[in-house]
Parts: C-alpha cells; sequence; structure tokens
C-alpha cells in the first residue's frame, strides 16, 4: 500500500479522457482551424491520459501484485439450471494488474508521443479532425482492451481497435493502394478473430463440462475477482479441446500480432500515415495479440502441444520476416518487416513459458520501434520519398533524426548497452534454457539466434543507405531539414527510452510489473556466452552492412550508379565486391520463395474463399428464378426433405448420438 | 371470456372500420386515415404496456418446470406474458410504419386500404399472440395474411406489386393447404386441436405416424411465414416488388408472428415430450429440434450468401431479413427458455434494425435515388444524419457492440452454447454467418460514406427531395433505440427473459 494505490480504481479514466478527445474532435474539429482541427486538443487530453497513466503504473509498482477491479455488469443471459445456474454475465470493468499497468504505460506514453509529433506531421493533409479523432478513438480503445477484467470485454475492445486500425490505414482512401491495404488488413485480422472468439466459446463450453461453470459464466469470464486472480491456469496436460481453444487463440493473437501466416497485411498497412504506423503497427495494436498471449497464458494456460506451437509460430516468423527486410528497398517497410520479426521474438519467449520476458521485449520494443518509425517518418517528411536508394547523405542536414535512427537501430540490433539488448538477450537465454528441457524448441531457438544476424544488417543497410554517404542519390530530392520541435521533442524522448528502458527491470519496483521467471535477466555464465555470441552476430551483421553499404563503397563510386541502384545491376555490383554469395543466395531464395508462398498460397486462398462465397451465391441465385411454380416446387421438396428428417434420418442420428 | 380482455384488438378493428366508413364517405385525406391509424394502433400499444405495468410479467401465471404455458383447460385463447411481448413488437412495427407513411403525399391514391388493411394485418397477428388452439392459430394468421396480399398490392397500377402480390398469394394458400392439412392429422392423432389436448394428461389416440408427418406439414406450412429456407424464396420478390413501407411490415411484423406461431406449436412437442415419453416415439422431441436447428443454419447461411452479391439495396435487406430468421430459429430450435428469451429479444430488436432500415430505403427513394447500392454513393456527405442512422441499423444487424444486434445474438448464442451438445454448433454457425454478413454491409457503408457520387447520379445533385417530419421521427426513434438498447438492455432484457421463463417454466 502507498498513498497512490486509491488512485488504481480510476484507471477507467485513461479510456475515459481519449474517448472525451474523441468526441470533442470528431464533433468540433471542423471549426477549430486555430487548434490545428482539433489536433492540440488530442495532444492535450492524450497527455493527461498519459499522467493518468503513469501515476496507475507506478501505484501499481508500489503495491506490487495488487489487482484492482472495478465494474459493472451490462448484460445478463437468464442461465438454465444444471450448467450454468446464474446465467451468464457481460461485465464490462477495469482491471489494474502488473501485466495491465505495463502496457498502460507503453500505450499512454508511445500515444502522447504520436499525438504531439502528429502535429507537425500531417501539418499540410486534409481530414485532420478525422485523423484525430480516430487516433483518440483507437488509444481509447487500445486502452480499454489493456484494463479489459475479463475475456468478453477484452474482444470488444480488441474488435474496436481493429476497426480503427481499418480506418487509419485506409485514412488516405483516394489512394486505392491504401483502401485496398485497409481491406486486406481488416480481412486478414478478421479471419484471427473469429478464431479467438471460437476459441472463448471453447474455454467456456470447458468450464461448463468441467463443473465450473456456475461461478465462472456468472462472473462473465472475469480475470481477476477483487484483489485475486479469478482464474488459474487450468491444464498442466495435453486435452485435446483445450489444446485447440489454445491454438485458436494463438490464431487470433497471430491475426493481429501479423505472425506468419497471417503477416501479409502488415507491411501494405505502411500505406497509412507513418505516425499510424509508429503507434499502432509498431508499439500498440500489434503487440496486442501478444498481450493476448500474455493474458491467456496467466489467467488460463496453454497446453504443452500449444506451447510448441506457439514456439513454432514465433520462430518462423521473426526469422521468415527478417529475410523480407532485407531486400526490401522502403524505408517503412523494412521498419515494418523488423516489426513482424521482433513479435516473432515475443511469441517465441510466451511459447517458451517465458511470459514476463516476452513482455518485457515488449516494452522495450514499443520504444524504439516507435522511434525508428517517427525517425523515418522524419525523412520521410523531409525528403517526400520512401525509397532507400534516393536517399543519401541525410545524416549532414537531419543530424538529430540521425541519430535517433542510429539509437533505434542500435537498440534493434541489441547491442549493449541499449534496451533492445537486454530484452531480446533474456529472450534468447531463456528460450535456450527451455530448449534443454524440450529439444523440439532447437531449431526454433536457432532461428532467433540466426535472426540476430539478419536483423543488424538490415537495420544498418537502412541507416546507411538513408543518412551515409555525401549527398542523395536522387538530385531531385529537396533538400533535407529537421521537422518542427513537435516533431524533434518525441524523437529526443523515446531515444533516451531506447537507450535506457532496458535497465528498468533492474529496479525490483519496477520488476514487480513482470512477476515471472527470468525478469530480470540474470548473468550465468552461459547467458555470458550467449550474449557474447549474439553481440558477436549483431556486430558481424553491421560490419557486413558497412562494407557493403557504408560510407565509403557509396563514395568511392558517386556517379552513374546512382540512378541504377534501385534495379537489380546493383545486386551484381555488389557481387563484384566480394559479397558473400552464398549467404546472398540463400537469403534470396528464401525471400522468394516467401514472397511465393504470400502471394500465391496466401493471397490465393483468401480470393478462393471469395470466389467461393460469390459462386456459391450465383449458383443460388440461379434458383431465385421469379417463377412462382419453382417456388412450390420448392416448398414441396422442402417438406419432403423435412418429412425425411423428421421420421428417419433424425431418429437414427439421435439414436446414434445415444439421446431419445 | 370477457370483451374487456381484447379491448386493444377492439381497438384496432374499430379503427379500421372507422378508416373504410370514412372512406365510403369520401373521405379519403392521408392524414385523416393515417392519423385514425397511428392512434388506434398507439393506444393499442398503451393499453398492451399499461396492462403489463399493472399487472407486471410475475403476475401472470407462473409454470411448473418441464412444461409449457398452456391452457389448463381447453380453450381458444390464453394470454401469456411472453405474447403480450409480442404484442408490443407487433404494435410497435404497425405503428412505426403507420407513422412512417404520414409523410407520403397527402393526396396519394389508396391510402385507405393501405391504413385499414394494415390495422387487420396487424389485429390477426394480435390474435396469434393469444391463440391456444391450433385452427384457432391458423385461422388468425390467415386474418394477416390475406390482409398482407392485398397490401402488396394496393398500388394496383404497379405491375410489379401485382406480379409480387400473385406469387405471395399462390405460395401463401399452398402454406395455408399444407398448415390445414397437418393440423387436420393431428386432430387425428390427439383428437383435439387445443394446445390442451396437445399436452400431457390427455389421451393419445393413437396413429404416432400421423402426427409426425402433422408436425412436419406444419413446419413447411408455417416456415412459409418466417421465411425459413426453402420455403423462402417468395420473400424476396415480394419484399422487393411490395411498396416499401409494406416490405418493412412484412419483416417487422408479419415474420415475428411466424416466429411466435413456432413457438406456439413446437415447443409443446418438444419439450412436452421430455416428461411424457408415451405419447411419442422417444426420439420425437429430439429430432423435430434437430430438424428445425438443420433449418435455421440453412436460412441464415443460404440468406447470408445470398445476400453477398446483391445490387440493389431493398434485396439486400430482404436476404439478410432472411439470414435474421435463421438466427431466430435457433430459438425454437435449441428451445430452453434463455434461447426463447434470445429470440424473443432478437425479434424486438428486429423491428427498430429492419422495420427501420426498409423505412429510410423507403425515404431514400423519396429523395430520388435509384434502387441500386451504388446509386447510395457519396450519400453520407449530403444526409448525414440519415446516413448516420442507416449505418446504426445496418451495424446493429451485423452484430456489432453497443448496438441493439449485439446484445439479441450475444444472448441467443450464449444460450445455445449453455445448452451444450449439438446446439453449440449452431451458436459457430450462427457466429461464422454473422462474420460473413460484416462484408455485405461494409460495402454498403462503403458506398454511403467513402465513394464519390457518380456525376449522374441525383446524389451529385442538389438532392432537394423531402423526408417529411413523421418519417424522419420515426427514423430517429429506430437509431436511439438501438443505440439505447444497445448500451442499457438491462430492463428490457430482464423483462423478455423473465416472459420466456413464464412461457416455458424454468426447469425446462
Amino acid at each position: 500500500m502507498s498513498v497512490l494505490t486509491p488512485l488504481l480504481a480510476y484507471a477507467g479514466l485513461v479510456p475515459l479522457l481519449t474517448f472525451l478527445s474523441f468526441v470533442l474532435v470528431g464533433f468540433l474539429g471542423n471549426r477549430l482551424k486555430g487548434l490545428e482541427w482539433g489536433g492540440w486538443i488530442a495532444v492535450l487530453l492524450s497527455g493527461a491520459a498519459m499522467v493518468v497513466g503513469t501515476l496507475v503504473a507506478v501505484a501499481e509498482m508500489l503495491s506490487p501484485g495488487q489487482y484492482t477491479d472495478v465494474s459493472y455488469t451490462w448484460l445478463t443471459v437468464p442461465g438454465s439450471p444444471g450448467t450454468f445456474p446464474n446465467g451468464v454475465s457481460l461485465v464490462i470493468g477495469f482491471l489494474v494488474d502488473p501485466l495491465s499497468a505495463l502496457m498502460l504505460l507503453v500505450v499512454t506514453i508511445v500515444g502522447f508521443l504520436v499525438m504531439l509529433y502528429s502535429i507537425g506531421y500531417m501539418h499540410h493533409d486534409h481530414g485532420l479532425p478525422r485523423y484525430y479523432a480516430e487516433l483518440s478513438l483507437f488509444l481509447t480503445a487500445m486502452t480499454g482492451l489493456v484494463l479489459a477484467d475479463n475475456l468478453l470485454e477484452f474482444f470488444l475492445f480488441w474488435e474496436l481497435v481493429g476497426v480503427c486500425s481499418y480506418f487509419l490505414i485506409g485514412f488516405y482512401y483516394e489512394k486505392p493502394s491504401a483502401a485496398s491495404a485497409a481491406k486486406e488488413a481488416f480481412l486478414v485480422t478478421r479471419v484471427g478473430d473469429v478464431l479467438f472468439l471460437l476459441g472463448i466459446f471453447i474455454y467456456f463450453a470447458t468450464y461448463a463440462t468441467a463443473g465450473g461453470g456456475a461461478g465462472w459464466a456468472a462472473s462473465g469470464f472475469k480475470f481477476a475477482n477483487g484483489t485475486q486472480p479469478f482464474l488459474g491456469p487450468l491444464v498442466g496436460t495435453n486435452t485435446p479441446l483445450l489444446t485447440v481453444a489454445g491454438l485458436m487463440i494463438l490464431g487470433g493473437a497471430a491475426g493481429k500480432s501479423a505472425q506468419f501466416p497471417l503477416h501479409v497485411w502488415l507491411p501494405d498497412a505502411m500505406e497509412g500515415p507513418t505516425t499510424v504506423s509508429a503507434l499502432i503497427h509498431a508499439a500498440t495494436m500489434v503487440a496486442a495479440g501478444v498481450y493476448l498471449l500474455a493474458v491467456t497464458s496467466v489467467f488460463l494456460g496453454f497446453t504443452p502441444d500449444d506451447q510448441f506451437a506457439i514456439v513454432a509460430i514465433g520462430g518462423i516468423t521473426c526469422f521468415f520476416a527478417a529475410t523480407m527486410a532485407v531486400v526490401n528497398t522502403d524505408i517503412k517497410r523494412v521498419v515494418a518487416y523488423s516489426t513482424i520479426s521482433q513479435l516473432g521474438y515475443m511469441v517465441l519467449a510466451v511459447g517458451a513459458g517465458v511470459t514476463m520476458v516476452g513482455m518485457y521485449h515488449l516494452f522495450t520494443h514499443a520504444f524504439f520501434k516507435a522511434l525508428l518509425f517517427l525517425a523515418a517518418g522524419s525523412v520521410i517528411h523531409a525528403v517526400g520519398t520512401q525509397d532507400l536508394f534516393k536517399m543519401g547523405g541525410l545524416r549532414r542536414t537531419m543530424p538529430l533524426t540521425a541519430g535517433a535512427f542510429l539509437v533505434g537501430a542500435l537498440s534493434l540490433s541489441g547491442i549493449f548497452p541499449f534496451a533492445g539488448f537486454f530484452s531480446k538477450d533474456d529472450i534468447l537465454g531463456s528460450v535456450f534454457q527451455a530448449a534443454q528441457a524440450h529439444p523440439a524448441y532447437w531449431p526454433f531457438f536457432l532461428l532467433a539466434l540466426a535472426t540476430v544476424f539478419l536483423t543488424s544488417y538490415y537495420i544498418f543497410r537502412a541507416w546507411f543507405l538513408a543518412f551515409g554517404g555525401p549527398a542523395p542519390r536522387d538530385a531531385s530530392l529537396p533538400t533535407a531539414h529537421e521537422g518542427p520541435w513537435v516533431m524533434r521533442v518525441p524523437l529526443i524522448v523515446l531515444s533516451g527510452f531506447a537507450i535506457a528502458a532496458g535497465f528498468f527491470v533492474f529496479d525490483p519496483a519496477f520488476a514487480s510489473l513482470l512477476p515471472g521467471a527470468g525478469v530480470p535477466p540474470t548473468y550465468t555464465a552461459t547467458d555470458l556466452g550467449l550474449s557474447a555470441v549474439s553481440l558477436g552476430l549483431a556486430g558481424s551483421g553491421i560490419a557486413l552492412s558497412y562494407t557493403l553499404w557504408g560510407n565509403g563503397r557509396i563514395a568511392a563510386a558517386p556517379t552513374g550508379i546512382a540512378a541504377q541502384m534501385r534495379t537489380v545491376l546493383l545486386n551484381r555490383y555488389y557481387f563484384k565486391v566480394g559479397y558473400d554469395w552464398i549467404g546472398r543466395r540463400a537469403v534470396y531464395t528464401v525471400a522468394r520463395s516467401a514472397d511465393f508462398v504470400e502471394r500465391y498460397v496466401i493471397d490465393g486462398t483468401i480470393r478462393g474463399f471469395e470466389k467461393l462465397f460469390s459462386r456459391g451465391s450465383d449458383l443460388l441465385r440461379r434458383a431465385q428464378t421469379g417463377i412462382v411454380s419453382d417456388y412450390a416446387g420448392y416448398v414441396v421438396a422442402g417438406l419432403v426433405g423435412v418429412l425425411l428428417l423428421i421420421l428417419y434420418v433424425g431418429p437414427a442420428i439421435v439414436q446414434s448420438m445415444g439421446g431419445g | 371470456m370477457s370483451l374487456a380482455e381484447f379491448l386493444p384488438e377492439i381497438l384496432l378493428l374499430a379503427g379500421a372500420l372507422l378508416i373504410f366508413l370514412f372512406d365510403v364517405l369520401g373521405r379519403r385525406r392521408l392524414e385523416l386515415v393515417g392519423g385514425v391509424a397511428a392512434l388506434s394502433l398507439g393506444g393499442a400499444l398503451l393499453l398492451v404496456v399499461a396492462d403489463l405495468g399493472v399487472s407486471g410479467l410475475a403476475a401472470i401465471r407462473t409454470v411448473p418446470a418441464g412444461s409449457v404455458d398452456l391452457p389448463l383447460a381447453p380453450s381458444l385463447y390464453a394470454f401469456t406474458s411472453l405474447g403480450f411481448v409480442f404484442q408490443v413488437t407487433f404494435l410497435l412495427a404497425g405503428l412505426f410504419v403507420a407513422v412512417a407513411s404520414l409523410s407520403r403525399p397527402s393526396d396519394e391514391k389508396g391510402a385507405s386500404v393501405f391504413f385499414g388493411l394494415l390495422l387487420i394485418a396487424t389485429l390477426g397477428m394480435m390474435l396469434v399472440a393469444v391463440a391456444s388452439d391450433l385452427i384457432f392459430l391458423l385461422l388468425a394468421i390467415e386474418v394477416t395474411s390475406l390482409s398482407t396480399y392485398l397490401l402488396v398490392a394496393y398500388p394496383r397500377r404497379d405491375e410489379r406489386s401485382l406480379e409480387a402480390a400473385m406469387k405471395f398469394f399462390i405460395i401463401g394458400a399452398l402454406s395455408t393447404a399444407l398448415s390445414f392439412f397437418g393440423a387436420s392429422l393431428l386432430f387425428a392423432a390427439y383428437g383435439g386441436t387445443s394446445f390442451y389436448a396437445l399436452g400431457p394428461g390427455v389421451a393419445f389416440v393413437g396413429f404416432p405416424l400421423l402426427a409426425e408427418i402433422g408436425y412436419g406439414l406444419l413446419i413447411a406450412g408455417l416456415g412459409f411465414k418466417v421465411t425459413a429456407v426453402p420455403f423462402h424464396a417468395w420473400a424476396v420478390d415480394v419484399y422487393d416488388g411490395a411498396p416499401t413501407d409494406v416490405a418493412a411490415f412484412l419483416s417487422g411484423g408479419s415474420k415475428k408472428m411466424g416466429i411466435f406461431a413456432f413457438f406456439l406449436v413446437f415447443l409443446g412437442p418438444i419439450l412436452l415430450l421430455r416428461s411424457a415419453p408415451d405419447a411419442l416415439p422417444a426420439t420425437f422431441g429430439a429430432s423435430l429440434q434437430l430438424t428445425l436447428g438443420i433449418l435455421a443454419v440453412l436460412t441464415m447461411t443460404v440468406g447470408n450468401v445470398l445476400a453477398l452479391r446483391q445490387k440493389e439495396m431493398k434485396r439486400m435487406l430482404a436476404y439478410s431479413s432472411i439470414s435474421q430468421a435463421g438466427y431466430m430459429l435457433i430459438g425454437v430450435a435449441v428451445g430452453t427458455y434463455p434461447a426463447i428469451a434470445g429470440a424473443a429479444f432478437q425479434v424486438f430488436a428486429h423491428v427498430f434494425m429492419k422495420t427501420g432500415a426498409f423505412l429510410v430505403v423507403a425515404a431514400v427513394a423519396g429523395l430520388g435515388v435509384g434502387p441500386l447500392i451504388e446509386d447510395w454513393k457519396g450519400l453520407g456527405a449530403k444526409r448525414p444524419a440519415l446516413s448516420v442512422a442507416f449505418a446504426l441499423m445496418l451495424l446493429s444487424l451485423a452484430g456489432v457492440p453497443l448496438t441493439v444486434g449485439f446484445v439479441s445474438k450475444f444472448v441467443l448464442f450464449s444460450a445455445a452454447v449453455e445448452a451444450q451438445g449439438f446446439y453449440v454448433w449452431l451458436a459457430v454457425a450462427g457466429l461464422l454467418n454473422s462474420a460473413l454478413s460484416v462484408f455485405y454491409y461494409a460495402r454498403v457503408l462503403k458506398a454511403i460514406f467513402l465513394d464519390r457520387p457518380d456525376p449522374t447520379s441525383p446524389v451529385a445533385g442538389p438532392l432537394t427531395g423531402r423526408i417529411g417530419l413523421a418519417r424522419s421521427a420515426v427514423i430517429a426513434v429506430a437509431a436511439v433505440a438501438i443505440v439505447g438498447l444497445g448500451i442499457y438492455p438491462g430492463p428490457v432484457l430482464s423483462g423478455i427473459s423473465t416472459a420466456a421463463s413464464h412461457f416455458v417454466g424454468i426447469g425446462a
């Protein structure tokens, strides 16, 4: 207990403040030209939300392990005797526990910084009231999701978050690519949503048959009851039904967090404004999938089979996405692929049973990835292109942005002592330990380890291409300049976090927000050895990147090549200077086949479903002849069907099911 | 029997007679006859609600566990709390349509026919809600059916309406024949047609096969009313051809009557056979439920899949209406009281979403906008309030949270999951269908809010037509109710739950 503890009951203020912002900006924004079309209101209220959010997190740190729950019953479905005598309630409530306090901290801080940055970044766009209103609504949905005190409320906000993301990706809806990216994101994540909902249903049904339905259902799927966790992990062994439920939850998480094979939407989601990418598609919403896995593993538990599936998905995703980042030429997409890859690390950690280590990485990643995006946004804002091969030499004109991107890149690469080092190293160390108990995890550990090398290679490639060299390769680019102060301040603050956030967990109070094995990391001899290996890999990635793309190389051939840089010839050129062609080849093949899978298998499946339903629709429509005797024929056929069902088929089925 | 019990029904009848009297006297102004219709519908609604308020739902007979709220002795009618809930629903649908129709041009031909028949159709539905005898039930349904055939055809010069009415009538006649044939078989099997006679405690005359076939025929006959697939094919042509206000009434009112008839006819055998297994083959109740379940899944799926590719707004809504009937049938198939409550709540909610949506379509057509979905492009910028109301209705039909449609689906699907076993699959099918339905609703929303109007479309012009105060008011009420009941469903939901629990007995 501390003086701040009573504040925990008011965590619900956070979503209310941002909702107020949504309402004010949404309805009055058009009249507030002087306040940047309502942007400053959104900044102010999200700032207030950040203050409350931070205070709540601090209060939770000062009373470690506290569960504070404020809830209202929204609607009650009457129950049947037997399984659910008390019915099922839908409860809306706000629960502060260590995990949600941590998430609240991340979401409100990054949310406020992005809002502030938007004032400068979006200044020249149209439709700003819509932008700030939607971003505020997103923050409402996201903080609501974080604070949800039960699974159904979690799902409701989860859907709302998805809707906001849809609108924001499609913010430039007049651009066909933006509209189709928004649609794709919505459809793909919806696949995950349906799986998630089915998972909830299975848990629900399982609890009913296990006889726990009375209390559990009546409480509306609540995570916690009063001051204690309400649901304990219910599984230790494999039960087919619970495994399936866990896989469904994994499906939902994979959709939101863009995990293989549902990752396709995230790179295309970069069609939205860069600020949206930073907030939603890097720091918060995409992390919601990981948060769902963490919440599920804490409050419900996964079976060992589920855990293996989660480890596999995480391991495959982190490597797979990194290979695609290696060859991309669009600065935002490189960062987007790296997001998918880093989310893969988090999923891997949750699957390996060290949930809190995954959440630790989520925490540090939110800051350095938002930083990378905002720095990239600063570049795009200044030069008006996203093509890395047109840029160059920007460190001279934009020293602050170059520095910020460098800090982000170092943190992402996991270089000591930046934030990413601690959390990523902690994941590798923990999975290494888990793999000793579960040999099946080894391949995925190795993939994760190899990803360290790829990560530092591609992010530094991006840095060298954009900021290294003497001048932009495309001379037609406007002369770059730093953004206004509203854009610079978030970069500086986030840089601070990207450097320091890794150290936070060594403070016991902060570590109490991540109560679980592996946090804070310990450093035994094995761990130190592993750290050395991963530092070595990261270092050699940077070194390779420097050899291929670094200052000297570009300076040596400054003319003529610039225009050709984007073409395949470029790759040949680097072959000549001694690129490790085997590695390159392998990377390309993997990248190509990944591209193939993405284009034909996954897109194809989605289109296939679309076609299937359209065909079905056309086929059925043919029955709608408009001729009344046909309709009478359907009635008679239906009658025959009904009679057959009642007289013969039905009894047979009922008997075979053992009923009567 | 005391006439006072039927005061609401008498009010409707009197209103209809007054309207026809005015017609004979040559007073056919729309405001006059429409006003009479709206007043008598409103008065009847007040009476029913006041009745509920005075006696309270709980005061109506509580039924022992494992049985159905059926008369304790043979009788033609019985007042049940669930019946009152449905009466409120029917009267609301009628009132909405009547008030909205006041906004039509006052010199329009056929106003007295329209409003008079509307009252008589509603009267028939009111009687269905109190029926406790199979023949009484079928006759009450006929009262409604005959008036709705004429309602569809009342714009006599419109060929599309006439064709729709012909189809409606022919398929309707076939269905009526099937229903009455089924009833006669049940009479042969039970020796009576009162639902009391179909209950336990009465000697079963014999011929179980006759009874089974009788119930099968009734599924087909009543399936016509609720537009259950494959008895649905008429619905789209009729909704499309009928005047839009009539379509609003058909989907919001007369289809709901079919759902209540399903409750009356089939819950008896389903529930009673559990307590009186000798009457019919032991598996009959379960196989009846299975059949109804299959019908429900078929209905929602076919409706949704067909709606996907529709280009016309009215036809899209008609198909979506069919799929909604599928969700309601889940309540009949499951048959537990939470499921019945879910279906009753869905029926209630449907008045606001579907009747409301059809009324909006009529309003937009009145503005001169074409019938295709793409004709609605850019309407959001021109008529923001109307568009937002329509968006709320569609979102509610899709089952989006904070709308009443979400609450009703939530109750219905959780009830199916609660019932366990086979019924869980009904909930799964319902969920998948809800996800599917989002596609076509989203398409409409995109056209309204994101697309720009085609240069030739009336929306691109000044769009000067007027919607009318009365219609705007009804649309606003429906939209507010959708959100209000979505956020705070408590009292209404618990009232309907109580009614449902009294209908079947909590032990069922």
